[in-house]
């Protein structure tokens, strides 16, 4: 067992930092689109339009039952095989397309449970005022829901910030293909693998505690 | 008319020199000495060599650093147009690529934990032992090509070989001779070389098998032949290498 070579720890730390942006930029733009997507699929799982509700349980089914690593090379590497013009694709966007798919599929259940969460009394009185199923939605029950499930996309976004650890796959280099590739050249393993634990770390810790803040805002109204 | 008009246009376009263009070369990052990073900065034998070739074929130069295993996907899909990662040419990948003329001569060598060198002097040693490959690289193809491949338990990596021989969890890695011989002047890691390298293997740029790749290929073929006459070729291999590995025998 060698001794820790701190000295290089310290260097390595504004390396990986320089990738902190990209994945934190992929990780949030797969975050905005996957809540778009996955309230627009949780919204139509509670309503059951017809035709398009099998449609969106086998999505759902397919993009939790499948590995993320399994549908970013399906995307990338598969699918240009059969649509040529899916070459174009870069693999900044084909990691933020599969994020979103992949992470929509698991939020949409969270929010269709949080939206049935909602109290009976709250779509009733709605409807007693009458108000559209839109207006209902998106003034009452929406919201409501959002506390609810504020705990678990929380969870599902600190997810997605390591698994853009998968991207180096597919040639982007964001901080653990940076870290590999450090290693590779000076054969620090321990070192360098620290460095960018310690940073992953970081951020989510950051984040749990924005969690905090937003989990107390979220309740405010149901402060005793 | 307009035929033989076009056919002159084509002509006079085909006569010009050609314009510049980019090429995009594919790596790994993770081939100490040929393509490594170091605070960020992308370096080694092949980023040199690329960097030389562009200058004087007058194409600009962007390199893609990707998994080793994705490089030849992704030169097929036309994600890059060439690789510089010690490609080794074999039967099956020429029927399916062009390849530039030989820049390095090399052969593979089998490396083993320090002290574990003894009893292991060539590929038939391996047997029931278990050795560590780069996924997708022809030493896994070499490997399994042996008549007692199935007695060898082969373990096939990513990245980090280096890393799981000496930490004592496979026997042996098997990858080129001059790569394993600075991994092992240049790291901290305790391995050894164990007996001579086997089977002789030459190292090559390849193309899409297309006109367009074909042309790019002669261009490049051309600035390899000029570094390997004025001696810039062996300069870049001596200072990565310490050693002149780009002249067969």
């Amino acid at each position: 067992m060698q001794g820790l070579d701190v000295g290089y720890m310290l260097g390595l730390v504004p390396v990986i930092l320089g990738y902190v942006p990209l994945t934190l930029g992929m990780a949030l733009a797969g975050m905005v689109a996957a809540l778009v997507l996955a309230c627009l699929l949780a919204v139509e799982r509670v309503a059951r339009v017809p035709v398009l509700d099998p449609l969106v349980v086998l999505f759902i089914s397919f993009f939790r039952g499948t590995p993320l690593l399994v549908q970013l090379f399906l995307f990338y590497y598969g699918l240009p095989q059969v649509m040529p013009v899916l070459v174009n694709i870069d693999g900044v966007s084909a990691a933020i397309l599969g994020l979103t798919l992949h992470f929509s599929a698991y939020m949409a259940e969270s929010i269709r449970a949080a939206i049935l969460g909602v109290e009976r009394s709250q779509w009733e009185a709605a409807r007693a005022v009458g108000m559209s199923p839109m207006t209902m939605m998106l003034r009452i029950i929406l919201p409501q829901a959002a506390r609810i499930a504020a705990p678990t996309l929380v969870n599902y976004f600190i997810d997605m910030i390591k698994s853009t650890s998968l991207a180096f796959t597919l040639g982007v280099t964001e901080m653990m293909g940076a870290a590999q590739k450090e290693a590779a050249g000076s054969f620090l393993y321990f070192e360098a693998f620290l460095v960018v634990a310690v940073i992953y770390w970081a951020i989510v810790e950051t984040l749990s505690w924005a969690q905090r803040r937003l989990e107390t805002r979220l309740g405010r109204a149901y402060a005793r | 008319m307009l035929k033989a008009f076009a056919l002159a246009a084509t002509l006079a376009v085909s006569a010009l020199p050609a314009l510049a263009e980019t090429i995009r070369v594919g790596m790994s990052g993770g081939y100490f000495p040929f393509t490594f990073v170091k605070q960020d900065q992308l370096q080694g034998f092949e980023v040199d060599l690329m960097t030389e070739v562009a200058a004087r074929t007058g194409d600009e130069v962007s390199f893609v650093t990707m998994s080793f295993s994705g490089l030849i996907g992704a030169l097929s899909a036309g994600r890059i147009d060439t690789i510089a990662n010690q490609i080794t040419i074999t039967p099956e990948r020429s029927a399916k690529f062009a390849f530039s003329q030989p820049y390095v001569y090399d052969g593979a060598q089998i490396v083993v934990k320090k002290g574990n060198a003894a009893g292991i002097s060539g590929p038939g040693d391996l047997r029931g032992k278990t050795v560590a490959v780069n996924l997708g690289s022809n030493f896994e193809q070499l490997l399994r090509a042996l008549p007692y491949a199935d007695e060898i338990d082969i373990r096939t990596y990513e990245s980090n070989i280096e890393q799981d021989t000496a930490l004592g969890r496979v026997d042996a890695f098997v990858m080129d001779r001059v790569s394993s011989a600075q991994v092992i002047a240049k790291s901290p890691l305790p391995l050894e070389l164990a007996g001579k390298p086997f089977s002789e293997i030459r190292n090559a740029l390849p193309f899409r098998d297309d006109a367009a790749g074909h042309a790019l290929r002669d261009r490049v073929d051309a600035a390899l032949t000029a570094m390997k006459q004025d001696g810039s070729l062996a300069e870049i291999s001596r200072k990565w290498l310490d050693a002149d590995v780009t002249e067969g025998n």
